[in-house]
């Protein structure tokens, strides 16, 4: 993903995200904190104005995308960019999963497919750096960090297609 | 008239008409300079309704010193969010498409200067007052038409960022000029003078920015705000009574303060600051403005307005050719940039403080009355063009395709 940032001399800055489908959404951001949000149907198009928030509101809006109070990690799992060519995701824990009902130690994730484990999210609680003896059970939310070969990897070892 | 009571009425005055243009999509400032017209001694003044003495303004030590305020404020803020990495970093796009700005809007600004007022002063301010455009009006529409969001802003801004820069050095020159004397060593001794002002003043911001950083490291947002004018005043006064160019030593103090990592901080809070000092300069312009010289002044006018506003339309387009924009968004770069304004009007005004020393008090006033005029329709023909872009974009693309 290609995000642009332009200088808007005596306004502010400017950033151009793709969507994906061609479609680019553009972020005026004013000295004055204003967001201005638009989308264009396409690079060349012109940007049709979609809101305008306070900086305040700005931020709330950020937080939520950003998936600060919900995350929906069952449908999708989530990944951020921690530096270039490091990801830190969320991956879902299934009751078929084979994963399921060991512990950190035997499921050797680490060796088997190079991520860490960093954190599991169980019931509302994080076990934050949870230990060898962790268990992992059916409906956790592992947190993983690991480059995007060992990350897809891992996936697959947690849905038990790896060979 | 008290002395209260008339600065009440402009300021009153100035918020009405500022909610009037509001509501029209408009800039304020031709609003502002009608206002003053209408205020000034020369309308307002004048009337008395059933012996009754209609409020009016007049160009008081107050007025007189508010538009000084505004004119060093404008500057301050030029400087502020002027960025010289920024402007190094995109210097070869900035530079070609500033540089081709320059070239035939002073060009021809000399030329038309030459020949409307066949004196070489009055040509040199006549180039610079058709060569700036409005910064203020140009980044109002941008934001108002949503333009902020498009490629076509690049290149508007960045050739005002050189504008800018080339204007603070030009006022220095300028104004040096116009208050010296007759022989040309005279000239030459007070231009060497500015330059070497600006010269301090460049190596100031250079190697001040640490010394700036501590003045202004306060949590108190009236500190902050009372430091940032404090300096800014004081230099600019110092600037003036040493024969140099107010307006130039603002625009540098700005420099080093958009140097230090207060710049956020300040903008936001010197905007208003900004804002009530700049409407009272506009209003000073109006009030200092004779309404019976601007029909001798329509010709000038009329000739300046058909001949500048193609050379911005061209100048704009091959800027927006220089960032690689299609026709159609180069179109409307040309478009923007007509609008002049503020920077046009300070010109004016130190060719009028000029009257009697470098200039002739008949060519001063004259210069003076044909800018007011200009700037009140070259702000006006400006917006339009941009509000109503849609057959100018068809006919780039007709004649210049697509790509």
């Amino acid at each position: 993903m290609d995000v642009t940032e332009s200088d808007l001399p005596g306004v502010g800055k400017r950033h151009t995200v793709p969507l994906g489908d061609g479609r680019e959404l553009v972020i005026v951001t004013h000295n004055t904190g204003t967001r201005e949000v638009f989308v264009k149907e396409h690079p060349d198009a012109d940007s049709e104005k979609l809101l305008e928030l306070s900086d305040r509101l700005a931020r709330t809006v950020g937080t939520i995308l950003e998936g600060a109070y919900f995350q929906p990690v069952e449908s999708e799992h989530v990944e951020t960019m921690l530096t270039e060519g490091t990801l830190l995701e969320w991956y879902a824990v299934d009751e078929g999963s084979p994963l399921a009902g060991t512990t950190l130690r035997d499921a050797a994730v680490g060796e088997r497919t190079g991520v860490t484990v960093v954190a599991v999210q169980r019931d509302g609680d994080v076990i934050a750096g949870p230990g060898p003896e962790t268990t992992i059970e059916a409906g956790d939310t592992l947190v993983v960090v690991g480059d995007r070969e060992s990350c897809e990897a891992f996936e697959a070892t947690l849905l038990g297609s790896a060979g | 008239m008290a002395d209260l009571l008339e600065v009440g009425v402009l300021f009153a005055a100035v918020a009405a008409v500022g909610a009037v243009a509001a509501r029209l999509d408009k800039s304020v400032i031709p609003f502002y300079i009608l206002t003053g017209i209408a205020l000034g001694p020369s309308v307002a003044g004048d009337l008395s309704v059933e012996g009754v003495t209609v409020p009016s303004v007049t160009a008081s030590e107050f007025v007189n010193l508010g538009a000084e305020l505004g004119i060093v404020f404008l500057l301050f803020f030029l400087g502020l969010e002027f960025n010289l990495d920024r402007l190094l970093a995109s210097r070869s796009r900035i530079g070609t498409a500033g540089t081709v700005d320059l070239l035939i809007n002073f060009g021809v600004g000399l030329v038309l200067g030459f020949a409307l007022f066949g004196e070489a002063l009055a040509a040199l301010l006549v180039a610079g007052i058709v060569y700036i455009s409005s910064s203020a009006i140009i980044t109002k529409s941008l934001i108002d038409l949503g333009w902020i969001a498009n490629p076509e802003a690049d290149p508007m801004l960045g050739t005002l960022v050189y504008e800018d820069l080339f204007i603070a050095v030009y006022l220095a020159v300028a104004a040096a000029l116009v208050a010296g004397g007759d022989s040309l060593g005279d000239a030459a001794l007070s231009v060497g003078v500015a330059l070497g002002f600006i010269a301090v003043l460049v190596v100031a911001v250079h190697v001040g920015t640490p010394a700036f950083e501590r003045a202004l490291r306060t949590g108190s947002n009236e500190l902050l705000v009372l430091r940032a004018v404090g300096v800014t005043v004081l230099v600019a006064g110092v600037a003036l009574a040493v024969g140099v160019s107010e307006a130039v030593a603002a625009f540098f103090v700005g420099m080093g303060f958009g140097s230090t990592s207060q710049v956020e901080r300040l903008e936001g809070l010197l905007e208003p600051v900004r804002d009530v000092f700049a409407a009272v300069f506009f209003v000073w312009i109006g009030v200092e403005t004779d309404p019976a010289l601007l029909p001798g002044v329509a010709g000038l006018v009329l000739v300046a307005v058909l001949v500048t506003t193609p050379t911005k339309l061209v100048s704009g387009y091959l800027g927006g050719r220089t960032y690689g924009l299609s026709p159609r968004r180069s179109a409307r770069v040309g478009l923007g940039m007509v609008s002049r304004g503020e920077f046009s009007l300070i010109i004016a005004t130190a060719a009028l403080a000029g009257a009697g020393a470098g200039l002739s008090t008949e060519v001063a006033e004259t210069l003076y009355a044909f800018t007011v005029g200009y700037v009140l329709v070259m702000s006006v023909v400006g917006t339009l063009l941009m509000q109503y872009s849609g057959p100018f974009e068809a006919f780039a693309t007709a004649r210049f395709g697509p790509g």
